[in-house]
């Protein structure tokens, strides 16, 4: 089962150097990470308004730039008690336009290489694994990528209605 | 498609533009040089373009009709109605080629050949003159004073911009034809309309300070402007204590303010974008439909949102197309009515507030109302009834209702019809109102209300499960306040469905905090102050319970992701002044899922009957407290509420009286108020006055605490002075038999025990 940050991250590794950039993000006490070529902005210290009747997986409303984007919370999406207090946001782009990923905290830049890059195990579960690209090997761990377009609000409502 | 060709599609089509708006000036004055001069530079400037670019069948096309247009302005030719024809065709003509580029790059092979003869023909004038007399029949007599013969003095562009057009108009020599179709000289307004026209005339230096820009770039323009008043608001918050940064945050204020005033004016237009092309709509559909119009237009420099303006083409147009076809009647039916041959149809646009009204009148046959209400009757859209009591301009929206526009006799007896409720619906997306004004034999007046602009509505900020939500203004009616006390009694209930009632009509209600977290618990009581939006959506009606009410404001809507464009409830979201976000609520889409239906005529007319039946049973009261008992009295008795000192009151016998007016009052002090305050002159009392056949009495009471509306209970039992009871607020309560204490007058001696008839039972 390819994927497309997979895939972009090779057709990468032909052009240029083997080396990509990865923000980490923080959820409870798991690390993951997300390619920083998605990433638009990060919004720290976040207060979403939440929506009454939204589907689970949306976090709230957030305003960015002038515009209202809908956050997707990936605690919820993990199945993960929600958090109080202020949260990160990601603002990313997707195919279908601009959303916000709610983390408990967005943490450093790492740059690894791509060839550390390995795809979801097939033991995975499969909730998980519509959420999960992969993995990078690190020295001590691993970075388990997160993707864009399997995150898009739209897409999930869809995932949620069938 | 490269720059240059985009770049010379929209300037040709700009010149094509304004070459229609001249040419149709050009009708009224055929001897306006300047306008020739337009016209002829327009189709230069394509013939010169395309040659460059290589548009072959373009350049050809233009290349012909430059070459009549050019015998136009050195005076070879004088303009007459099949010259304006023919140039109005060549404009077609290459428009339809300039489309066919901007779609495929490319000219296209169509013929052109039919078009060039026709004005190459119309270059000779004896020709002209041949196909003139052929179509004279049929074309109006207004356009009968260009006579190809006539020597038209060529002048200078520059000298006829000066020239007083007026003075044209009176020194042209009257038609020969004149007998056969009798030429109206412009009427002064006309006259006048021309004049300023001619001043206005076309100068080519606005176009050197104006800049074409992207709508896209000013949509995020903005955008980026709302994020600049937001971020303000927040430094000017955290700045608040530093009195240096204070002084820099209000310069910062003031800036931002101005910014996006600017940047909000750069997204408005004229309307004269879009009556420029009116006109030429007015002229062929005139043409076809044998009348003879004159379009007068006003207000033209009015300015309007883009986007608004685009929305309202359409309707425009409709509404214009309906005038002719349905309002102004043919030339002899209009001669026969006594009416000026030649019918008027006037756009007006005009700033009102913050809306913009935009009126299409004329001076035609008009809507008989009869007819409207015989068919909507007929139709079932309203009941004999109502009809009957509905004034004749309510009656008048009807035809606005989607049932009408199909009905082909309607269309046909009253004179209008079709498709008007597309001119209603295309102006109500927009957030605007349409109305409709007609005398019969007098004309009509169709006026439309828009909005300034699309993004920015007002809207109602309320509260409900701790959040903001905005409540668009326009479906808003009335708010009701309910403190937690009344809560009890004013929300009253039908097994699960809570209600109001609004001046004695049930009404259904929504609690919002319900609908948006269905999964809490049903519990009924109130314990907060709530408060009820009476909101109509669409013709459901219905109040919508919230928390709290904030300030109304004017917000920016936001559209939602497609992931919350499910939920339904809401229409898009905002952002506050305050930088918080706030959901728009959607009150016809509330109604929907809250299940509140459409309030048909029927159903309307059969509760107003049973509202009548219930009239006997139903009074309003007057609630009284005495001593702390309620009592009700009569609203329709009451005259006034005094409040006075005790010394006010003096004593016949045991009777309290006061001196009323010159009028010897009785005063009824069965609640013991009076006595309380015995021996004290300074004390306040407040008495009811009260009607009671010829006579009038006083009650004495504590307070005064409310009107409502009460069923009256003829099984309760009776003592002297209840006449009943009635229920009241939910509570039984004692009614004051005021005639009872009127009949006490003529006996002051008799002692009563009072029984306790104003008693509130619980």
């Amino acid at each position: 089962m390819s994927n497309q940050v997979a895939a972009a991250t090779r057709r990468k590794d032909k052009s240029a150097s083997a080396l990509v950039e990865i923000c980490s993000v923080r959820l409870g006490n798991a690390l993951y990470g997300m390619p920083i070529s998605h990433i638009l902005e990060i919004v720290g210290g976040a207060r979403p308004q939440p929506v009454p009747l939204a589907p689970s997986f949306v976090g709230g409303l957030v305003h960015y730039r002038g515009d209202v984007l809908t956050a997707v919370s990936l605690r919820q999406l993990l199945r993960m008690p929600p958090l109080d207090g202020p949260q990160d946001i990601l603002v990313l782009e997707s195919s279908g336009g601009c959303f916000g990923l709610l983390v408990d905290s967005v943490g450093e830049v790492l740059t690894v290489p791509a060839a550390d890059f390995e795809p979801n195990p097939s033991t995975l579960d499969e909730t998980r694994r519509d959420l999960i690209a992969g993995a990078y090997k690190l020295q001590n761990a691993l970075m388990v990528m997160l993707d864009p377009e399997r995150l898009d609000p739209v897409r999930l409502g869809v995932a949620e209605a069938a | 498609m490269d720059e240059l060709t985009r770049e010379f599609l929209i300037e040709s089509q700009e010149g094509l533009d304004r070459m229609e708006r001249c040419l149709t000036d050009l009708e009224e004055r055929p001897d306006d040089a300047a306008l020739l001069a337009d016209i002829f530079r327009s189709v230069h400037t394509i013939k010169g373009t395309t040659g460059f670019l290589g548009f072959k069948r373009l350049e050809e096309l233009a290349h012909s009709g430059e070459n009549l247009l050019g015998m136009l302005r050195e005076g070879k030719l004088a303009v007459s109605a099949p010259i304006i024809t023919g140039l109005l065709h060549l404009l077609d003509g290459l428009r339809s080629i300039l489309k066919t580029i901007e779609a495929d790059d490319k000219e296209g092979d169509g013929s052109d050949a039919a078009l060039i003869e026709n004005l190459d023909q119309l270059q000779s004038p004896t020709k002209a003159e041949e196909m003139k007399q052929a179509t004279h029949a049929r074309t109006s007599s207004a356009k009968s004073h260009f006579e190809p013969r006539q020597a038209v003095p060529a002048e200078p562009p520059v000298a006829a911009v000066f020239q007083e057009p007026a003075a044209v108009v009176e020194t042209r020599p009257a038609p020969p034809e004149a007998p056969t179709s009798p030429a109206s000289p412009a009427p002064p307004e006309a006259r006048e309309a021309e004049t300023t026209r001619a001043k206005a005339a076309p100068g080519t230096s606005a176009a050197e300070s104006t800049l074409r820009v992207d709508v896209t770039l000013l949509n995020r323009m903005m955008n980026l402007v709302g994020e600049l008043v937001l971020t303000r608001n927040q430094v000017l918050q955290a700045t608040s204590a530093d009195p240096k940064m204070t002084l820099l945050s209000r310069r910062l204020d003031m800036v931002t303010a101005d910014l996006r005033e600017s940047v909000m004016k750069a997204r408005m237009q004229p309307v004269s974008n879009v009556f420029s092309k009116m006109p030429r709509i007015v002229r062929d559909l005139a043409q076809s439909l044998h009348r003879r119009v004159r379009l007068q237009m006003e207000g033209q420099e009015t300015e309007l949102d883009k986007s608004l303006l685009e929305a309202i083409k359409d309707p425009l147009t409709h509404a214009v197309r309906n005038s002719l076809d349905h309002g102004i009647e043919p030339p002899d039916v209009r001669e026969a009515a006594g009416k000026d041959p030649e019918g008027t149809l006037r756009l007006r646009a005009m700033q009102e507030g913050s809306h913009v009204i935009i009126e299409v009148s004329d001076d035609g046959g008009g809507i008989a109302v009869d007819k409207v209400r015989a068919k909507a009757i007929e139709r079932g859209l309203i009941t004999a009834d109502r009809a009957a009591l509905q004034p004749e301009r309510e009656l008048l929206q009807l035809i606005f209702l989607p049932g009408f526009s199909t009905a082909a006799a309607v269309t046909n007896v009253s004179g209008r019809g079709v498709g008007m409720d597309v001119v209603k619906t295309n102006v109500e997306r927009i957030g605007g109102k349409v109305e409709i004004d007609s005398r019969v034999g007098k004309g009509t007046t169709l006026r439309l209300r828009i909005p300034l602009t699309l993004a920015i509505i007002p809207a109602l900020i309320v509260r409900s499960v701790h959040q903001s939500f905005a409540l668009p203004q326009g479906a808003l009616s009335e708010l009701v306040h309910v403190s937690p006390e009344q809560a009890a009694t004013t929300i009253e209930w039908i097994e699960d469905a809570p209600l109001y009632r609004l001046r004695g009509k049930l009404l259904p209600l929504v609690f919002l905090d319900r609908l948006l977290t269905p999964a809490a618990s049903g519990d009924n009581a109130r314990d907060r102050d709530s408060f009820i939006a009476i909101l109509d959506a669409d013709g459901r009606r219905f109040g919508l319970v919230v928390d709290g009410l904030a300030d109304p404001e004017e917000i920016v809507v936001k559209p939602l992701s497609v992931a919350l464009k499910g939920i339904g409830l809401y229409s898009g979201a905002t952002v506050l002044g305050s930088g918080d976000l706030a959901l728009i609520l959607d009150p016809s889409a509330i109604a929907m899922k809250a299940g509140v239906t459409m309030t048909t005529e029927e159903e309307a007319a059969r509760s107003s009957e049973a509202e009548t039946a219930d009239v006997e049973n139903r009074a309003e009261f007057l609630l009284v407290e005495a001593a702390g008992r309620k009592a009700a009295v009569p609203l329709g008795d009451v005259l006034r509420i005094e409040q006075m000192p005790m010394s006010r009151i003096e004593y016949v016998g045991v009777r309290p009286v006061i001196n009323f007016d010159g009028q010897l009052l009785p005063v009824d002090d069965t609640g013991g108020v009076l006595a309380a305050s015995e021996g004290n002159p300074e004390a306040q009392v407040v008495v009811v006055v009260c009607r009671e056949g010829n006579r009038h009495v006083g009650i004495a009471v504590s307070h005064v605490l409310d009107v409502a509306t009460g069923a009256e209970l003829y099984e309760a039992g009776t003592t002297l002075r209840t006449q009943g009871v009635t229920l009241l607020k939910e509570c039984v309560t004692g009614v004051v038999n005021l005639g009872g204490i009127a009949d006490l007058v003529a006996d002051v001696t008799a002692s009563n025990e009072w029984s306790p008839t104003a008693e509130a039972i619980q």
